[in-house]
């Protein structure tokens, strides 16, 4: 008996690596190389076009020490997942439950309200988003119908990162058709049963579509933070490319960008990827330790 | 059994790791056929007639318009040298520097590439092909005027060949003078009439007309050459001015924008001048503007307002401007087809047909033949450019200003130049500490690119 089931583990392993087998070709030939490369060039002064040459830390002293970009972007980028998480979570869960009250052709809907999520990360997109929020654009003249005069949204340092944010709102696509197979999964009669003991709209969702949804927050919270953190492309297109106005949008990963591609300075863009990782990282491992007070999960449990 | 499972996975693995590094094994590969085809090149004598078919790249920035022309030159070369395909990309200036020093990092650039004033930046890499060896032969600078071929030589090499050559001045919407009544100034102004003017302007025709764009950035080198300084010292290898020179500069925007006739912050950002298709000189909304004269005939395009160029306020020393080297061609120093690299560059300034195509797109045509051949057949907005730059000309006569180069690390200069300008112009700095800042950041850039 135990011998069998040994071997039934190890073939059932094998069977497992021999799916895993792609992507662990994918891993070691296209992503390990290159991150210890960047490992090793963070740690050199190189200009793209001259070999490289060991300078030791000296890039990580730099930035931590004497970079007030680095400290700007960091900030910047940090208001914006702080800002933009919650909000396209929120969001997406509120749809979420609109969709959920069993309305005809859900299907349709459920496509449309993705179809942002596809979209949003486009340039195309981020050039219409421009557009709207123009000093002149459909924003505006829209507030000045009730009598607001409208900053120009998209030039203004002050809320340029405003309209980023909307942007990443609106892209709730994703979160929501999670959160929706999420709410099919609670069981109707949870409901039923705190209808009969009177419970109002407002506790059956504190008390009972919160806690059941947790693991699916938790989810979409982790991807939507480690997504927020790399956003490039609305920063770029939306902004002049180039940080601007005032680094206003100066996403990390543009900073990133702009030292490596623009400025000639790869060793300190590789440092900065890697103090970003390490970022990225801490900022899940926090998540991840403070789960087991806030999510819960049915199975771990004895169960209803 | 398992065992066998287990073996030939990991054969499979070996197998698939070793066709990933085959991919560099077949690089190297089709580079050796090359690197042939090469040799049999040169073998077959100067007139590029020989069997072997050679492929070149070539990159250049700019609009649709432009793209349209340089491809029609691209067919006409073609054309006269069968054995030679060119493939043709291109980027919108925004993006093209970062696209070009991505392909140069990964050794894969195009054969040809357009530099503009930051070629210092990749002469200093060693990154341009050296010229000197096939002028004369498959490269005739006869009739290329000797400043340009002046231009293109960094530190005693050949390695840049000027495509085109301009004056900057400013440009002026005429319509909005009449319709404010102010006469369209003449050469020979001064910064205070300039002031003055943009006030005017401003003041006349009411709210959202402004006098005069921002150019703190674009004209900082010619500021500071008319008070006889200037950006960087290539030969000293140092800054060419003082802080004490970038503050006046700075003050005197910081001035004339609070006297009210300087295009507020916000619409500068998102109508920037650099881009004539967003400009608010072709949308009435401002008056006068800094360009270099090439762009004359886009702006030209986009508008039923008469546009004209006069030259820029006179300081100290003189206007500051020279006609110069708009934009030129290098070729890439590892290119496997250096021969015929020198031919492609040959047509684009030499060839009649091509100079009649590309026209004064990228500037002035460099050579004397081609630049008479399109003066003959110019439209009303090349003799406004043709006008402005031979009043140019004459003036460098009696009041001589050396070519500049952009400094090193410019990119990242004129970034910083942009932010100061905005920090004043936003209100987070008194220009006094912005200037400073400015400056410190400057001597770092500078050195840090030597």
């Amino acid at each position: 008996m135990g011998v069998s089931r040994k071997t039934l583990a190890r073939e059932q392993n094998q069977t497992a690596y021999l799916f895993l087998l792609p992507w662990l070709i994918g891993f070691f030939c296209l992503t390990a190389g290159p991150m210890l490369g960047s490992l090793y060039l963070s740690m050199t002064k190189y200009n793209l076009l001259s070999p490289p040459s060991w300078i030791g830390m000296d890039n990580y002293v730099q930035i931590i020490t004497n970079d007030s970009t680095f400290t700007g972007s960091l900030w910047l980028t940090f208001k914006y997942v702080f800002i933009s998480v919650p909000l396209r979570l929120a969001f997406a869960l509120l749809v979420a439950m609109a969709l959920n009250k069993g309305i005809r052709a859900l299907g349709i809907y459920r496509t449309i309200y993705y179809i942002p999520s596809l979209l949003g990360g486009s340039v195309a997109i981020a050039i219409v988003w421009r557009q709207i929020f123009d000093g002149t654009g459909v924003v505006n003249k829209a507030l000045a119908w009730i009598g607001i005069k409208g900053p120009s949204w998209i030039a203004h340092p002050d809320y340029i990162v405003y309209t980023i944010v909307t942007l990443s709102v609106w892209q709730f696509g994703s979160a929501m058709v999670i959160f929706l197979a999420g709410l099919k999964q609670i069981p109707a009669d949870l409901y039923e049963a705190s209808q009969v003991d009177g419970a109002r709209k407002w506790n059956q969702f504190i008390s009972i579509t919160l806690p059941i949804l947790t693991p699916v927050i938790f989810f979409n919270l982790i991807m939507s933070i480690i997504h927020s953190f790399q956003a490039f492309t609305p920063a770029f297109v939306i902004g002049d490319g180039r940080g601007g106005p005032l680094d206003a949008t100066m996403f990390y990963t543009l900073y990133l960008y702009l030292k490596g591609f623009s400025f000639f300075d790869m060793g300190y863009a590789s440092a900065l990827a890697w103090i970003m990782l390490l970022i990225i990282g801490v900022l899940t491992a926090i998540i991840f330790i403070t789960s087991k007070y806030w999510v819960f999960y049915g199975d771990n449990k004895d169960g209803r | 059994m398992k065992r066998r499972i287990l073996f030939s996975m990991l054969a499979a693995l070996m197998v698939i790791v070793t066709a990933c590094s085959g991919g560099t094994g077949a690089g190297g590969a089709t580079s050796g056929t090359n690197g042939e085809g090469k040799t049999d090149g040169t073998g077959n004598g100067s007139g590029g007639t020989g069997q072997e078919q050679v492929e070149l790249r070539i990159m250049w920035w700019g609009d649709q318009g432009r793209a349209d022309r340089t491809n029609q030159v691209l067919e006409l070369f073609q054309k006269k040298y069968p054995n030679i395909k060119v493939q043709g990309e291109f980027a919108p200036s925004s993006g093209y520097f970062d696209k070009l020093n991505t392909q140069l990092a990964s050794g894969t650039p195009a054969d040809v590439f357009f530099l503009g004033g930051n070629v210092v930046d990749y002469a200093n890499k060693g990154v341009l092909l050296e010229l000197d060896p096939y002028v004369g032969s498959e490269l005739d600078l006869t009739d290329m005027d000797e400043s340009m071929v002046e231009y293109g030589t960094l530190g005693g090499k050949l390695l840049h060949i000027s495509a085109g050559a301009n004056a900057r001045g400013i440009l002026i919407n005429t319509k909005l003078f009449e319709q404010a009544g102010i006469p369209v100034p003449q050469d020979g102004w001064s910064w205070d009439d300039y002031a003055g003017i943009s006030k005017d302007i401003s003041e006349k025709l009411g709210d959202g007309v402004y006098g005069t764009y921002n150019f703190t950035v674009d004209g900082m080198d010619i500021g500071l050459k008319q008070n006889g300084a200037q950006l960087y010292n290539m030969t000293e290898g140092k800054p060419g001015f003082t802080e004490e020179q970038a503050l006046s500069w700075f003050k005197y925007w910081e001035a004339t924008t609070a006297g009210g006739g300087v295009v507020t912050p916000e619409l500068a950002v998102s109508n920037p001048p650099s881009d004539p298709s967003k400009s608010l000189i072709i949308t009435g909304k401002v008056a006068m503007s800094l360009i270099p004269s090439n762009q004359f005939a886009a702006y030209q395009g986009l508008t039923e307002d008469p546009l004209t160029m006069v030259q820029l306020p006179r300081g100290p020393k003189g206007t500051g401007v020279v006609f110069e080297s708009s934009q030129g061609l290098s070729g890439y120093a590892k290119t496997e087809h250096p021969k015929e690299v020198a031919m492609l560059i040959n047509f684009f300034i030499n060839d009649p047909e091509a100079a009649k195509v590309l026209g004064n797109d990228r500037g002035v045509p460099v050579t004397s033949k081609n630049r008479e051949a399109l003066q003959a057949e110019a439209s009303d907005a090349d003799r406004i450019v043709y006008d402005y730059t031979s009043r140019v000309s004459e003036a460098t006569k009696t009041e001589p200003f050396a070519v500049s180069y952009n400094p090193p690390g410019f990119a990242e200069f004129s970034k910083l130049a942009e932010t100061t300008v905005q920090e004043i112009g936003f209100g987070r700095k008194k220009v006094e500490q912005a200037v400073a800042d400015f400056y410190n950041g400057t001597l770092q850039i500078f050195a840090k690119n030597q």
